[in-house]
């Protein structure tokens, strides 16, 4: 499996796992450091062979801690650097990634959910939204969340999260679920298609011919605090300006929209066209950053539309968010499944219609 | 008048003008000074990237000037193992306590070690939390008291300490490890040179290597810095013998 | 249009290598295609499935459907779990070696291959998947050979190339299995 995948040229068939590890390879991921979960260890597999192939870092790490705390010691000296696991192993790593958000440094962590809380199962499910764009980490900070709905872009934003995490020194999580980590589907890996980012004002290197730096997140006085977490959510009000991304179909004139992420809104959006098809006025919303969420847009299309239906394969997450941006202006209704494969298009289609009659 | 020579001075390696900032008597002074030492004499100082851990030994950084990063409490090793595997050609240390060393750590501390990381480890054994004001640590000696501990140790309720140093040469990773007590003179000489030799493995890569240094907690001991060394004399070294538990390179010389 | 397929049976007949080749040859005919497993703890033991969607128009192709075009069931719990998932006028393609001929539907179309026992003949019963491939392939007028036989090519690892030939014989027993609806 893992020879097949090649840099350029024709498409290959792949799995999501395996295309986000092959494209953070291309993204030139220096260091991979992981512990195995299901549904997502085919990542790890991936880069035991291919790191060591290519001469670069690789640890099975003794835990979670163990690995993502590598990943801070990899990118603090300036290199990309990733780990990837699920769910209830990520909750293992929310202490650090708050470290990584106060350092400032460009962690990359793929997210395959899987059904939670606890153990849960290892079906898959969207049920770490809120552990991904809120966190589990202490103090205020952000993450910027991508969040891929087919195998294509896997590959495209897992290019895009090695680049945002280095533009904005800011950990970044691919969000992506079991679905996705498991389905094949024809992909082409492009060459890594953003800029790389000069580091060298902040890196660990050594202090040769410079003064020493320290990267640290202990803040001993009250005020240096405030000086400090003022400046990085200026910061994060920057990405929201410049790094907000989403779809949207059939929005103009939609009586009804359907907001989806990940996986699952490849089934909104068959539903939406066939809810074209039987001749309802019905669009779609996808947002592809999580953080930062696309509010403000959904917030000028609440001034044009009836009411928003949010599909999740959770209890309920995202539909917290659309409820904040639409701030009250049309109503906003939840369409879940709690776990597993994504609701099948009819039932998506009736609800539709049920939620147009009421 | 017969030429001054200076024969004493700050290293190169510790900050001009850090403040010392540790309680009086205690030996994480002296011991950074060795480092810094160390750092200076093997030319080390450009090429360092350490890792500070959580508790007092965090404030290393305010007195070595060096690059450093400062971990999550126990994640020191780990994130010297992702500093050396990214940028192996780097010194890479790590200076911790034993809490976080042996007790939160312990997973990542011995990993690291079995992985043969060629990375070098410096830990503080003082047999309490100091930072936290005294608390029971894994390496509280039976019967001693602390804040978590009011009537003593016992095994019933704590178990018992951990003999970091002996532990840790068990790993075959491990191509070096040494306790070391800074109680007297001669055995901060002593020090000196084990932290170099700890050093100077790393930099032929031939594993990991490990220092425990004894050391005093006048404060949290509720003693005079003198009282505090005959304590680290008399009961420490009793239990936490110095001496040098693994050498590999010891049959090649 | 788009088409999708359902492929299942115990775990260890290959099912879901089945689908991957099914699923590289749409790829290699230039068409859009998902590979969907179904995974977890039915991978241990019990029946395994895959559901492959091939489109030629959509780029992105909603899984997890409620209806099938064509179901290939390789054992009888297969037949008996996905029997009532198929469109009205749709096909199963069932394993006779490992399940009853009986039709207990008039809307769709049933075809019965003994495809365990003509793997047997060909020498290896591994090969059972991709003759059903092959009986597919005739049915469904969906896939070519050409387009099979490329795909195995990229499938089958390396250190297996040796049991090509064997793969290309099973296709084509499959291709050419009677088949006249029975």
């Amino acid at each position: 499996m893992t020879e097949c995948l090649t840099k350029t040229g024709k498409k290959v068939l792949t799995k999501g796992n395996y295309a986000i590890a092959n494209a953070a390879v291309i993204a030139g991921c220096q260091c991979y450091f992981g512990y195995p979960i299901t549904p997502q260890s085919e990542i790890g597999e991936f880069m035991s062979g291919k790191m060591q192939e290519l001469k670069r870092g690789y640890v099975s790490a003794e835990s979670e801690l163990g690995a993502i705390n590598m990943v801070i010691g990899a990118v603090s000296t300036g290199v990309k650097a990733m780990t990837s696991s699920s769910s209830c192993a990520i909750s293992l790593m929310q202490e650090a990634l708050s470290y990584a958000a106060t350092d400032e440094l460009p962690v990359v962590l793929v997210s395959v959910m899987r059904g939670g809380p606890g153990l849960g199962n290892i079906y898959p499910s969207q049920g770490d939204y809120n552990q991904a764009t809120i966190g589990g980490g202490n103090g205020d900070y952000k993450l910027i969340v991508l969040a891929p709905s087919t195998v294509q872009e896997c590959v495209d934003l897992t290019y895009k999260a090695f680049y945002l995490a280095q533009k904005y020194r800011n950990p970044t999580v691919l969000l992506a679920d079991g679905m996705l980590g498991q389905m094949m589907e024809p992909v082409e890996f492009g060459e890594y298609p953003y800029p790389e980012i000069d580091n060298s004002d902040w890196a660990l290197t050594g202090a040769k011919g410079r003064t020493s730096r320290v990267i640290r997140s202990y803040g001993p006085l009250a005020d240096d605090r405030c000086v400090f977490l003022k400046k990085l959510f200026e910061k994060y009000k920057t990405i929201e300006e410049n790094e907000t991304e989403w779809e949207e179909f059939n929005t103009d004139d939609a009586d009804i929209i359907l907001v989806s992420f990940g996986g699952p809104s490849r089934n909104v959006k068959s539903a939406m066209k066939e809810c074209r098809r039987q001749g309802l006025k019905v669009g779609m919303f996808r947002p592809v950053t999580l953080y930062p969420f696309p509010s403000k847009r959904l917030n000028e299309l609440a001034g044009r539309t009836k009411k928003f239906l949010v599909v999740e394969v959770n209890m309920g997450q995202m539909v917290r968010d659309v409820r904040l941006a639409v701030n009250g202006k049309v109503p906003v209704e939840l369409f879940n499944k709690p776990v597993g494969s994504p609701p099948e298009v009819d039932d998506i289609v009736n609800e539709v219609k049920r939620q147009i009659k009421e | 008048m017969a030429a001054l020579t200076q024969i004493f001075k700050i290293p190169d390696s510790i900050k001009k003008g850090a403040k010392y900032s540790f309680c009086p008597g205690c030996d994480h002074g002296v011991a950074v000074r060795l480092v810094g030492e160390a750092l200076d004499e093997l030319g080390l100082r450009e090429n360092t990237i350490a890792v500070a851990s959580i508790g007092c030994s965090v404030t290393i950084y305010d007195f070595l000037d060096v690059d450093s990063l400062e971990a999550p409490h126990g994640r020191a090793l780990a994130e010297a193992t992702g500093i050396k595997r990214a940028r192996p050609d780097k010194f890479v240390f790590t200076y911790q306590g034993d809490g976080d060393f042996a007790s939160i750590g312990m997973a990542e501390s011995m990993h690291t070690a079995l992985r043969g990381e060629k990375v070098t480890a410096i830990c503080i054994n003082n047999t309490t939390y100091g930072m936290t004001g005294g608390q029971l640590g894994p390496t509280t000696l039976l019967g001693q008291v602390t804040t978590t501990s009011p009537t003593g140790r016992n095994v019933e309720y704590y178990g018992y300490p951990i003999k970091i140093a002996e532990h840790i040469a068990l790993c075959d990773g491990t191509a070096y490890s040494a306790r070391v007590s800074l109680d007297s003179v001669a055995n901060i000489r002593k020090a000196k040179q084990v932290i170099k030799k700890a050093f100077e493995i790393q930099l032929h890569g031939l594993g990991f290597s490990f220092v425990e240094i004894l050391s005093t907690c006048p404060t949290n001991w509720k003693m005079t810095p003198q009282q505090a060394h005959d304590r680290v004399r008399n009961q420490m070294m009793e239990v936490f013998k110095p001496g040098v538990y693994k050498d590999i390179t010891a049959d090649r010389n | 249009m788009e088409k999708n397929f359902i492929i299942a049976g115990f775990g260890g007949q290959g099912v879901l290598l089945a689908g991957e080749v099914l699923a590289n040859a749409f790829m290699m005919a230039g068409k859009n295609v998902t590979w969907y497993p179904c995974y977890g703890a039915e991978m241990r033991g019990g029946t395994v499935n895959c559901e492959i969607v091939m489109n030629d128009t959509e780029e992105v192709s909603a899984v997890n459907k409620k209806e099938a075009d064509f179901v290939v069931a390789l054992n009888q719990a297969s037949v008996e779990r996905f029997v009532s998932k198929i469109k009205k006028g749709g096909w199963m393609i069932a394993n006779s070696s490992l399940a009853k001929e009986i039709k207990t539907r008039a809307d769709i179309n049933y075809l019965f291959a003994p495809i365990t026992k003509l793997a047997e003949n060909v020498g290896n019963i591994k090969m059972a998947n991709i003759m059903a491939l092959g009986v597919l392939a005739k049915v469904s007028r969906l896939v070519t050979l050409e387009s099979l036989t490329e795909a195995l090519e990229t499938v089958i690892p390396a250190h297996r190339k040796h049991l090509m030939p064997l793969n290309l014989k099973a296709l084509k027993i499959g291709y050419e299995y009677d088949l006249l609806p029975v």
